[in-house]
């Protein structure tokens, strides 16, 4: 297939450094204020933490687990111009009251609030909830550093993009 | 198959179909109505000649003229009313008791349309028997008026037969016989100039001879006759049974493709054109080419047969000539007995939608999908009506005209009210001849069309003694059983005050897969339109006004939210809001003339189902309408997830799918790849 202007690749977006293993017992709540804390080191200079957090629940309030049990929060914020994003894999899962399902590995993805990166921002979580499939996570549970998620997601992808 | 079973979320599909979201061009259109309207042309002559005399094709050929400014007044109220006719135009503007009066003359009209049609049809058949059989040795003892009887009853039981299985094929069969009709009444025409050419003749009289009969009441007050006026509007109230059929044009609209006034009016040019030269101009030939004392003896119940012999030409020629003629005209009357159950189904129809019927007579044939109950009903009234009549087609053309007469007066009135009452907005069209007062288009032209039909419908009042009294007995009889209806159906807490709203009748088709329905979207483009409001569907709206029925498949897909339907054993129901949400769909459809095919899914996720069914199915656009709750931009999110999760079949996704979300002047769209 050839590549479209609008893909976007998980790997041109995830770095190693921001896939993170979550042991232990944790809720829906832990695990963002969790991740949403990691990102927040990057955005940390543009947008101040209590609005991503309350932008990411608000967004959330509509679901964003998916059949799958692979969860998604994400917010578009104005203030960035590029995507940032963190992955954690909990092997220990959590139970969605929302959704019925448990989730293993959530995706915080934000993206810039512009019309140009919209059909990007689409595409991205088209792509995400297609790859991290149920087997595709368990699967990424028997590795033990993000190096190797990194190189496994990057290599599930490179013959579409 | 499902690329992903394991992210299968619905175990139920529901496919609601109705015969009447097949849409039919003006030709169809056209031939069923003349079906009806222009097969008068085999005995209007006739008859009209047995009541005054040989002033008849004037009078004829008037009613013809006339038939012109009906149809314009037709495309008026069609314009207003999708789903119209006499009970929703007089509902509207004088109110239901009104609208039910004149709905059950109007019934009257078609129970009479079948029984004349199929008899005059065997009159002409048992003619033509007599002349052919003795010439190969045969001898024929049968007496016409009997054989109409039996080959009457045959026909109304074949359209019986062919109406429980749908209209869609019998408007087909009714534009073959028109395109028959047609060719044979060329030649009907040519030779009759080339007799006229040859012979000579004279134009016939106007003064008018009415029998006593004719008279009726107006027997007893000799001095009506005299005035010449009254005398006019006496014969062209016995002419006016040509004018039978114009109905079915309103019935039919609803069917009439995209775009419909438009079709409508190229439907209404054929319709006049084609009864003005066939009933009246071959009318009119007769009359100038057959003398009038061997009309009256000889060939007044098979008027047309009578010019194919009296032309000049050798007796053989003549024959074989006879021979088409009856053929064509056994053709065209029996598809006018097919037109009667089609219109009077759809009146029935438009009545018990209001609730002014009861609601089992609307019960769904299981396998065709149509009203077999009122089918039924209308089957046995016309039988009897033939076995009554012992085959008297001026018997029967004397009751004719009282239902349509009326029917008439009380729409093109209640035209006129709506003008004053609605304004002029809601009309794509209007009648002609408008004067203008200050704010208000007085309808000066449909009052003088009004003036016209009341006089001729008063008159016949006193002069067509069956008519009236056949006429009102039938009449307040289907008024008590709607008014009877009526009660029952208020009983069953079908309010009053909800009859605004129509209730489809949904016929459902439960799938377990949407696999199945793949094989049914032949259209090389497909759009689905995802819906769950029936106060939203601007989008589909939008839809509508914009494809092309010829090329695209339009899915409207309702997902509806059913927690726990991943269980097997569980099944979804279809509940009133889904029944309305549909009925909303079907109208809108209707109205814009395009083929629709409305999905109902149970699932836990409707956008799980909107990509699901979108995949399958392989469309090229999804048009969502804007949710309150969520927002154009989470909609998409939404669907760009579900997609993608479902992406994974090895389908081949190199076209990008366009997703849409639409909202009143807006719009926001994507790909899905």
């Amino acid at each position: 297939m050839a590549k479209r202007s609008d893909d976007i690749a998980i790997s041109q977006v995830l770095r190693p450094e921001f896939i993170f293993f979550l042991n232990g017992k944790l809720t829906k709540e832990d695990s963002l204020r969790f991740l949403s804390g990691k990102i927040h080191e990057l955005v940390k200079e543009i947008i101040d933490y209590k609005t991503l957090y309350e932008r990411l629940v608000e967004v959330d309030k509509l679901n964003n687990v998916l059949e799958s049990g692979f969860y998604i929060p994400h917010a578009k914020f104005k203030e960035i111009s590029r995507f940032f994003a963190a992955l954690a894999l909990l092997p220990g899962g959590f139970y969605d009251e929302k959704s019925g399902k448990t989730v293993k590995s959530m995706f915080l993805l934000l993206s810039p609030n512009k019309p140009h990166f919209f059909q990007k921002h689409l595409n991205l979580l088209a792509r995400l909830s297609g790859i991290f499939q149920t087997s595709f996570i368990e699967k990424l549970f028997s590795f033990k550093t993000p190096q190797e998620v990194m190189e496994t997601i990057r290599n599930l992808e490179s013959p579409a993009i | 198959m499902n690329p992903n079973p394991q992210v299968q979320k619905f175990k139920q599909v529901l496919v609601l179909s109705t015969a009447m979201l097949t849409f039919i061009s003006f030709w169809r259109a056209a031939s069923v109505v003349l079906c009806d309207f222009g097969s008068s042309a085999y005995y209007a002559g006739g008859i009209a000649m047995k009541a005054f005399g040989p002033a008849f094709p004037w009078y004829i050929m008037a009613v013809m003229l006339f038939a012109g400014i009906m149809l314009m007044v037709y495309i008026e109220s069609c314009s207003m009313f999708v789903r119209g006719g006499v009970y929703v135009v007089v509902k509207h503007a004088m109110g239901k008791v009104m609208a039910k009066f004149s709905v059950s003359a109007l019934v009257f009209d078609y129970m009479l349309t079948g029984p004349i049609s199929a008899v005059s049809a065997g009159l002409y058949i048992s003619a033509l028997l007599h002349n052919v059989l003795p010439l190969i040795g045969a001898d024929w003892q049968i007496s016409n008026k009997f054989f109409a009887v039996i080959f009457g009853v045959s026909v109304v039981a074949y359209f019986w037969k062919e109406n429980i299985k749908g209209v869609e094929e019998s408007s087909g069969n009714n534009s073959k016989i028109i395109g028959f009709v047609s060719v044979i009444a060329a030649v009907l025409l040519v030779w009759s100039l080339l007799t006229i050419y040859i012979r000579g003749a004279k134009l016939p009289p106007f003064d008018l001879h009415f029998t006593g009969h004719a008279l009726g009441w107006a027997k007893h007050v000799p001095w009506l006759e005299t005035i010449g006026l009254f005398g006019i509007f006496m014969a062209f109230g016995h002419s006016i049974l040509a004018l039978s059929g114009l109905e079915t044009l309103a019935q039919v609209y609803r069917e009439i493709e995209d775009p419909k006034i438009k079709n409508l009016k190229k439907a209404v040019v054929i319709i006049f054109l084609f009864s003005l030269m066939f009933t009246g101009v071959l009318t009119f030939l007769s009359a100038l080419i057959i003398p009038s004392d061997l009309i009256a003896d000889r060939y007044a119940d098979n008027l047309l047969s009578g010019l194919a012999l009296e032309l000049h030409g050798p007796y053989w020629a003549k024959l074989i000539l006879q021979t088409f003629v009856v053929v064509s005209g056994g053709l065209m009357l029996v598809g006018a007995v097919n037109t009667s159950f089609v219109g009077a189904n759809g009146i029935l129809n438009r009545v018990a939608e209001d609730g002014v019927l009861h609601d089992s007579f609307r019960r769904l044939h299981s396998k065709y999908g149509t009203t077999y109950r009122m089918i039924n009903i209308i089957a046995i009234m016309q039988t009897a009506i033939i076995i009554l009549s012992g085959g008297d087609i001026y018997l029967l053309g004397e009751a004719y005209a009282f239902g349509v007469l009326w029917s008439l007066v009380f729409n093109t009135a209640s035209l006129i009210v709506l003008r004053f009452k609605n304004g002029e907005s809601e009309r794509e069209w209007l009648f002609p001849f408008n004067i203008k007062i200050k704010r208000i288009h007085f309808p000066a032209g449909l009052v003088f069309v009004f003036a016209v039909l009341l006089m001729t419908a008063l008159m016949n009042l006193i002069t067509k003694k069956t008519a009236t009294i056949s006429g009102i007995v039938f009449t307040t009889a289907f008024f008590i059983v709607f008014q009877i209806s009526e009660k029952l159906n208020e009983k069953k807490a079908r309010i009053y005050a909800e009859a605004e709203k129509p209730d489809e009748k949904l016929n459902l088709r439960e799938e377990s897969d949407i696999n199945t329905l793949v094989p049914e979207l032949a259209k090389p483009n497909k759009i689905l339109v995802p819906v769950r409001n029936p106060n939203n569907l601007v989008h589909l709206k939008q839809v509508l006004e914009t494809a092309d029925d010829a090329t695209t498949d339009i899915l409207v897909l309702c997902a509806k939210i059913a927690r726990g339907i991943q269980l097997d054993r569980e099944k979804g129901e279809i509940t009133m809001e889904d029944r309305d949400l549909f009925t909303a769909v079907v109208l809108m459809a209707e109205k814009y003339g395009k083929t629709v095919k409305p999905l109902l899914v149970f699932s836990n996720d409707p956008f799980h189902s909107i990509a699901q069914v979108a995949q399958t199915a392989n469309v090229d656009e999804i048009v969502l309408g804007v949710s309150g709750t969520m927002g154009a931009e989470i909609q998409l999110e939404r669907l760009a997830m579900a997609w993608g999760m479902l992406k994974t079949g090895g389908k081949d996704f190199s076209k990008p799918v366009v997703a849409k979300v639409v909202w009143e002047g807006r719009q926001m769209t994507c790909e899905l790849t």
